[in-house]
């Protein structure tokens, strides 16, 4: 029974880290990928675009089938995080032969892997000694750093150059696998939101995306913003001079434009947007007594705000209406753009001891301006603007961006960077006696141009070996003797 | 036997092909002078355009030329006007950057001006230094099609949004167009491996003409309207979006005529499935001419079918059935009727170039394993492109809209084509997919990039509005 599980369990395993899931795995996700971009995706559409968009139960099926939101289903998750799983196995599963490769390199070719090795090349040398130090000469000037492997009963020259290509795609599949679990971390405990700021105005409150607030545990504050426009009119650039308060102090002050955020307790503020609020900011009025010689006197008022004309009167600006209709003899506020202003004012004397309401523009069906004490023109209308901040907050993004930068080493690794090796071993014929030393080289990729690099070293070797066999040959007859 | 047949067919159908390439080379010219006339300017965009468009028109013929007569000084001077048309492409890259003050990344147009570009710099640098020579019988067509669709689109320059004034835009759009245009030289390498790895072209072709049947069948059952129309969803230009009557039920317009014509190439498109069909049955190879010529007509009509949608879809007002007046429609109401159409010409073209085969070629092509082997260079220098682009549009992102990934479905598309590569490294690494079937992989996954660039900006909503 045991056994039976364990053989399951190993079973499942080689099935995981096999490259048949790994590709049905990835084609479902390109599949589903492709699907959640060709239907309308829940967050990013308004519910009533969606639902002119589908009959009802065609939607009943999308939603419920979570094809409406495919890339916060929680199969997607799924299968994202079996991607991930087997990543690990298939890694897992092959990475003890690699790291063998890696951390024991073969340095000693036998008979076998000799015979079999391309490419390879037998050139005729006088002696072992003479032959071997060609090789190492050669090597050497191409680079390498060539190193002598003596065993019990044979010997022979080693060379290689990056190794580590050899586990580079394990550094691919790390990179990917910590750019998964940047994401997952954000998405457990990341959140965006967004906060929309008067100029002059703090606050702490962020809007969440499901329509519901968090409080931040400091607030931040704004105290400008701004639009630079081009000549033709289209916006430039935006930009926002924020505070963060905490604790009732300013710790950071920043002016943030598009693309430039501020960072605080790795909250970040994106400026994203730049608008009317639809208030009043100062509105410039020439003001002239209606009766009598008083002067004329110019006042700015702010929305709710009251200025006192003279000891007795005062002027109130009591509503604005960016775009305003008339309907019934009442004003009504059409829409928030600022197509058709109209301005409600109350002029109060206390002597008359009530209240004049003066429009602009003059509205005859509701009020007459002739009646107030003062006569009013309008000079200039200075609106108030929102600054719209986007919020975040990303703890994994760390983990994202060095995975990506992880992710670039390895592929360059991978691609790039190849893993060269060369032996060089002396064989005796035991036929003629005559030596010659056998050459060979792997590559672990681009082994067209390998083939090239190899014909030269031999090449380089051939020409280190001919000016050299008459002098070895004394040398060594001077040793022979000497022993 | 058949390759002695095959070889007395082409010259008619070269024949055919020179005269329709001179004939448009004729009517652009005849085009630019009228424009020369018109501005009075020499050296504007539109006439450097222009100028791109007749050499890079110039070599692409020239290329054709060759494979279909296999004349070798064609090549020569295919490759000199490559090199015009370049002259021309940088001079236009330079007025463009130099009016607009940033790099030409801005809009969809100035993209396909630095893609173009590339593509025509890669092509030079495949012929020089690998020695592919022929390489520009597919990657011209690519940039003569990248020039004409700039031609259509809106040339004004516009100024940088506040969202695009950032040195990571300029980061991840070059390194978009470098992918994409070694995606481009990929697939081409792909297209003349199968060239010369002998491919039995009849399966091709049945494979291409029961697609673009199927296209032109489902679209035909599915919108033939009464007395010929076309039925097209209408549009709504201010609101962006399709126009509906209630709940889940679009208005329709009906586009007189256009019916009848879809339908006549429908018939023609199904004449080649049906002479191998014929072939097949009576083991008659002269069937199997009559099949590729039945190709080329039928690529003809469907050029004719394409642009006769194109220019009655785009714009213009139109009656309907259901409702009185006459409504608007638009090429974005329309997505799976224009990818469809484009594709059909696509493999048409695809299966067109498998024809030219010949000794000649062959002799000129570096062999089937080099230009394998080319191919999967090709593609291990576009993905680790492909990965930083990513990277840098997610960057970006994240300075600007406070997040990295939004799965709008740009990124989604461009994290799709970085699979397909994905799949395509790993069945050759691990399975030792080698020739034929990388070439098929190589191919898809120049289609995936293709819709990601043309196709997402055009057919599907998302937050890459300049783009």
């Amino acid at each position: 029974m045991a056994v039976g599980l364990r053989s399951l369990g190993h079973k499942t395993w080689r099935n995981i880290a096999s490259i048949q899931t790994g590709v049905i795995l990835l084609i479902l996700v390109v599949i589903l990928s492709a699907v959640g971009t060709v239907v309308l995706q829940r967050p990013a559409t308004e519910p009533d675009e969606m639902q002119s968009a589908y009959s009802p139960q065609v939607l009943r099926i999308l939603d419920a089938v979570g094809l409406t939101d495919v890339f916060h289903a929680w199969w997607f998750l799924g299968l994202l995080l079996l991607v991930s799983l087997c990543v690990v196995a298939a890694s897992v599963d092959r990475f003890p032969n690699s790291w063998r490769y890696f951390s024991r390199p073969y340095k000693y070719p036998d008979e076998s892997f000799r015979r079999a090795l391309h490419p390879q090349k037998s050139v005729a040398i006088a002696d072992e000694e003479s032959g071997l130090v060609a090789a190492e000469r050669a090597l050497h000037s191409l680079g390498f750093k060539p190193e002598r492997v003596v065993r019990k009963d044979h010997f022979g020259i080693f060379a290689e150059r990056h190794r580590i290509s050899e586990l580079a795609v394990y550094i691919v599949h790390a990179s990917l696998l910590l750019i998964f679990f940047g994401t997952i971390v954000d998405g457990l405990w990341g959140w965006r939101g967004y906060l929309s700021l008067n100029e002059g105005q703090t606050s702490n409150l962020v809007q969440i995306r499901d329509k519901s607030t968090s409080t931040l545990p400091f607030s931040i504050r704004c105290d400008a913003a701004g639009q630079q426009n081009y000549q033709d009119g289209t916006p430039k650039k935006w930009w926002s001079k924020l505070v963060v308060v905490a604790d009732g102090r300013d710790v950071q002050k920043k002016e943030i434009v598009v693309n430039d955020p501020l960072l605080y307790n790795g909250v970040r503020f994106y400026q994203s947007s730049y608008g009317l609020n639809g208030k009043v900011e100062k509105l410039t009025l020439v003001a002239t007594p209606s009766k009598g010689s008083g002067e004329k006197r110019e006042i700015g008022l702010a929305e709710n705000a009251t200025v006192a004309l003279d000891a007795d009167t005062t002027v109130r600006l009591a509503e604005f209406f960016p775009d305003y209709a008339v309907r019934d003899g009442q004003v009504y506020k059409k829409s928030n753009y600022m197509e058709n202003p109209a301005v409600h004012l109350v002029v109060t004397s206390k002597s008359a001891g009530k209240g004049f309401d003066v429009w602009f523009p003059p509205m005859e069906e509701i009020a007459d301006n002739s009646k107030a004490p003062y006569h009013f023109e309008a000079t200039d209308l200075k609106m108030g603007h929102f600054t719209g901040l986007q919020v975040s907050h990303e703890p994994g993004q760390w983990g994202v961006w060095s995975g990506v930068v992880l992710m670039g080493v390895g592929l360059t690794f991978v691609f790039y960077v190849v893993h060269v090796r060369f032996w060089a071993v002396p064989v005796c014929d035991p036929k003629t006696g005559k030596y010659s030393l056998w050459i060979g080289g792997s590559a672990n990729r681009n082994r067209d141009a390998f083939e090239q690099r190899f014909n030269d070293l031999v090449a380089s070797m051939e020409a280190e070996l001919k000016p050299i066999p008459r002098i070895s040959r004394s040398e060594q007859v001077a040793t022979v003797a000497g022993n | 036997m058949a390759r002695a047949k095959a070889e007395q067919q082409q010259p008619t159908t070269g024949m055919t092909l020179i005269v329709m390439v001179g004939l448009a080379i004729a009517f652009l010219l005849f085009m630019a002078f009228l424009n020369v006339v018109k501005s009075g300017n020499l050296l504007n965009e539109t006439n450097l355009l222009f100028a791109t468009l007749i050499f890079y028109a110039g070599a692409g013929a020239l290329y054709l030329g060759f494979g279909v007569t296999g004349t070798e000084s064609y090549l020569k001077f295919a490759s000199l006007a490559t090199w015009l048309g370049l002259i021309a492409n940088t001079a236009a890259v330079a007025h463009r950057w130099y009016e607009a003050g940033h790099p030409p990344f801005a809009s969809v147009y100035e993209m396909l001006l630095s893609f173009v570009w590339t593509l025509a710099v890669l092509t030079l640098v495949a012929e020089k230094k690998y020695g592919v020579k022929v390489i520009g019988t597919v990657t011209m067509p690519v940039a003569i099609v990248g020039v004409v669709l700039m031609q259509l689109l809106r040339t004004d320059v516009h100024p940088l949004v506040p969202a695009l004034q950032s040195t990571w835009l300029h980061v991840h759009v070059t390194l978009a167009m470098l992918a994409y245009a070694a995606c481009a030289l990929s697939f081409a390498l792909a297209m003349m491996f199968l060239i010369q790895d002998n491919l039995q072209t009849e399966t091709f072709l049945a494979v291409t003409s029961a697609s673009t049947l199927a296209i032109y069948a489902s679209v035909v059952l599915t919108r033939f309207e009464k007395w010929g129309g076309l039925s097209l969803v209408a549009w709504n230009p201010e609101q962006k979006s399709e126009v509906f009557l209630s709940r889940g039920v679009r208005l329709f317009v009906t586009i007189p005529d256009l019916g009848w014509l879809l339908t006549l190439t429908l018939l023609v498109v199904a004449s080649p499935l049906v002479f191998y069909g014929l072939a097949r049955w009576k083991n008659n190879d002269s069937f199997l001419a009559l099949a590729n010529r039945a190709v080329f007509l039928s690529i003809l009509l469907q050029v004719m079918a394409l642009v006769m949608f194109l220019v009655r879809a785009r714009d213009g007002r139109y009656p309907s059935l259901d409702a009185d007046g006459l409504f608007p429609t638009s090429l974005a109401a329309s997505p799976f009727i224009l990818s469809g159409l484009v594709g059909g010409v696509f493999i048409s073209l695809l299966y067109l170039l498998l024809l030219w085969r010949r000794s000649d070629l062959e002799r000129l092509l570096p062999s089937a394993d080099n230009l394998d082997r080319i191919t999967y260079k090709t593609i291990s220098l576009a993905f680790p492109l492909l990965t930083l682009m990513i990277a840098a549009g997610a960057y970006w992102a994240n300075q600007t809209w406070g997040s990295y990934w939004s799965w709008d479905p740009k990124e989604t598309w461009a994290a799709i084509t970085w699979l397909v590569y994905a799949l395509y490294l790993h069945m050759r690494v691990t399975r030792g997919w080698r020739g034929r079937r990388a070439a098929y992989f190589a191919i898809v996954g120049f289609a995936v990039v293709m819709f990601t660039f043309f196709g997402v900006t055009y057919l599907l909503p998302g937050l890459h509005a300049y783009a």
